[in-house]
């Protein structure tokens, strides 16, 4: 049995196949702003083709994330926790807690044995954007999401930007390359401003378990934001690879369930 | 899951919760208009002693506040404004911008004039905007003020401490009431007071049946019900006999759904709670809600005319076991009168209150109405609202209620709502909770 799930986030659309319980084929482009729609259409059709399949062959498509609803060819849509679950009790069989960094929202999922999630902690509106952050502080510093993924944690001579709301870290990182900061300080800085906001989260309920955390989404792929967010929770989480494709992973094991 | 169906339909008596409502704003109108009438700024619910004085009517900051964010946007942001420019800002809360912005600007939402106060009685309040709020009413005009202490403390429970603020109370009252009558001259009627001082506890006691009646499954109203009629005898006075009317056929008419399973949300099968005031800019986003089978039941906030409540052993929910009224003496005399309210108003409503009220109280209302889940405002600015709101929420999820945080200015402000991340944030919390939209 094939099946497929499309999760459409806010900057990001990631289409994944599971064939006979293993992934086929992926695929990750742009959510295409008011095209969203379309743009998952398209990216959908470019998986088939990658893998050599019609759309007779996917026996069912389950949407997930921002845009979900924009999937009209979908058989049915999950929010966001659920999908997230379901993958993380994939990579891990062992998990006990998701947290998803995306574009726009972080999320942290203590996963139940009873119904598999609970009490899902949402980021505030302070801690909204941070992956949209890193991606507007990556083409101002002129450097690639890898380049600011390589940079240590710690920012060199305590250089630091406003952790509190990522338009003033942005404007805080500005005024700092005028002052003549090298961008590498800078983009230290605003790892560093991100991590802050991560862990607050993270302890937004109570305080998460050390182990058996498996981290998801697109900025779980910068290792810096990583690093440093192990340093700062004290947690030593899994993160899978392709880790941006957590949300269709957990998308097409349901569709599979169901 | 429960997929019953129930009969839903409008309150009979809404035309006449309506009418009360009008009553109340004609008289604020042509108090301020009339010079026979007097118009006081102050907390409503605080100063039952004005019916001692024929014509004088009451008017809070936050209702009227709330009306404004509630009715207009447009207006309301107009009325911050207004308040920024003369130097008020987030140290205030919406509701006192809306309303000090009115003013300011002279005019109402429906272009009508301002109703301008003759006198302002404000009180200091663990919520400082409270005790703020005669400032400008009083400098802009100007006006004459006198401030009415608040009888409420932290801590625990102390008779002896609450028998000396009750005295504190009373005579500080009864300075008010001579001031009044020697500026405005104006003779304060101790037989009205008197006679009224009967009457809030029977408000209270049809108020706290509908509390209990709203707690069956199906719950016969909800909160976007409860929110029109919790004001009704408190922050908007009306007279106390046709108030206490209300009340009786209000309760009639929910047992009467009660009786015959008269669903508020035809399709419940979720019931929620909310911490405290509405987001009145915002109310829609209870009957989406209700596209989840889910019914909101109010809040400590929206019940607080039942007074205070426990969970008895029964698990039903009871009044407290505080004295409402003096039972070693009759009310002969004005101190008498005025030591009886403030008795009655002495017990403070949930969220000005310590930590029964806070964490004790906020878990009993829930196992009460049988809820499954909370949502719990961040309010950025103003009222008191968001103290210790995730206290709360952690105190419920221990008794298996599940909890949702959303941040936004504050009630009476619609600054910060962010209408789309509230609305996805909802389908995921009640999705993880196994329920989908119902077709």
């Amino acid at each position: 049995m094939i099946t497929c799930g499309i999760d459409v986030g806010l900057e990001n659309i990631k289409v994944l196949l599971l064939k006979d319980d293993q992934i086929s084929a992926r695929a990750c482009g742009r959510s295409g702003g008011a095209g969203r729609s379309a743009a998952a259409k398209a990216l959908w059709n470019d998986v088939l083709k990658s893998a050599e399949l019609s759309a007779s062959d996917v026996s069912k498509t389950v949407a997930t994330g921002r845009g979900r609803k924009d999937v009209t060819f979908a058989d049915f849509c999950v929010t966001e926790p659920i999908a997230d679950a379901k993958a993380a009790l994939r990579i891990y069989p062992k998990a006990v807690s998701v947290m998803d960094i995306g574009a726009d929202q972080v999320r942290v999922i203590p996963l139940s044995e009873k119904n598999g999630t609970s009490q899902p902690a949402f980021n505030q509106k302070c801690s909204a954007g941070l992956g949209t952050l890193l991606r507007y502080m990556s083409m101002r510093l002129e450097m690639t999401l890898d380049d600011i993924g390589a940079c240590a944690h710690n920012p060199a001579g305590g250089v630091t930007v406003n952790d509190g709301c990522i338009v003033f870290a942005e404007l805080d990182a500005l005024e700092l390359l005028n002052q003549n900061t090298g961008r590498e300080d800078v983009a230290c800085a605003i790892i560093e401003a991100v991590v802050v906001r991560l862990n607050a989260i993270l302890h937004d309920k109570t305080a998460p378990p050390k182990e058996g955390v498996v981290l998801i989404g697109g900025v779980a792929k910068n290792a810096a934001v990583v690093s440093g967010l192990k340093t700062r929770s004290g947690i030593d989480f899994i993160v899978p690879n392709h880790a941006e494709y957590g949300g269709a992973l957990g998308a097409a094991l349901l569709a599979a369930e169901n | 899951m429960n997929n019953q169906i129930w009969e839903t339909r409008p309150l009979e008596i809404w035309e006449r919760a309506k009418e009360l409502r009008a009553k109340w704003q004609k008289s604020i109108d042509e108090s301020a208009a009339s010079e026979n009438a007097l118009l006081a700024h102050g907390n409503a619910g605080r100063l039952d002693w004005s019916v001692g004085f024929t014509g004088l009517n009451i008017i809070e900051d936050n209702p009227v506040g709330a009306m404004l964010a509630n009715k207009s946007d447009e207006f309301s942001r107009k009325c911050r404004m207004a308040a920024e420019i003369r130097g008020w800002g987030r140290e205030l809360c919406g509701y006192v911008n809306n309303c000090w912005g009115s003013m300011f600007l002279g005019r109402q939402s429906d272009g009508s004039e301002f109703p301008m106060r003759e006198m302002s009685v404000p009180f200091p309040d663990p919520c400082d905007q409270h005790t703020k709020r005669g400032q400008q009413c009083m400098d802009l005009s100007p006006i004459p003020r006198w401030g009415s202490d608040f009888t409420m403390y932290l801590g625990p429970r102390d008779p002896e401490r609450e028998k000396a603020m009750i005295e504190h109370k009373v005579y500080c009252t009864l300075h008010v009431i001579n001031e009044i009558e020697r500026v405005f001259g104006r003779e304060f009627d101790d037989e009205k007071l008197i006679a009224a001082i009967g009457l809030r506890p029977q408000i209270e006691i049809y108020a706290r049946e509908i509390t209990q009646l709203m707690t069956n499954i199906p719950s016969p109203i909800g909160q976007k019900d409860l929110n029109s009629f919790y004001t009704v005898g408190m922050l908007t006075k009306v007279d106390p006999e046709e108030t206490l009317d209300f009340w009786r056929s209000l309760r009639d008419e929910i047992k009467w759904r009660v009786d015959n399973k008269i669903a508020a949300v035809g399709t419940e099968r979720y019931r929620w709670m909310e911490a405290h005031p509405s987001p009145w800019h915002y109310l829609k986003y209870y009957r989406y809600m209700e596209k989840y089978g889910a019914v909101c039941i109010g809040s400590q906030y929206t019940h607080m005319m039942a007074g205070t409540l426990e969970l008895k052993e029964d698990g039903r929910l009871g009044p407290t076991d505080e004295p409402r009224l003096p039972k070693d003496r009759s009310i002969r005399t004005r101190e008498d009168a005025l030591r009886a309210t403030m008795l009655q108003a002495r017990i403070p409503c949930g969220f000005k209150a310590d930590e029964y009220f806070r964490v004790t109280a906020i878990t009993d209302f829930a196992k009460g109405f049988h809820v499954n889940g909370a949502i719990m405002p961040l309010w950025r600015g103003g009222v008191g609202c968001t103290l210790t709101r995730k206290e709360q929420a952690l105190r419920l999820n221990e008794i298996g209620v599940n909890t949702l945080h959303y941040e936004g200015s504050q009630p009476g402000d619609r600054t910060d709502m962010d209408e789309h991340h509230f609305l996805d944030q909802l389908d995921m919390w009640m999705e993880n909770q196994g329920l989908r939209m119902l077709d």
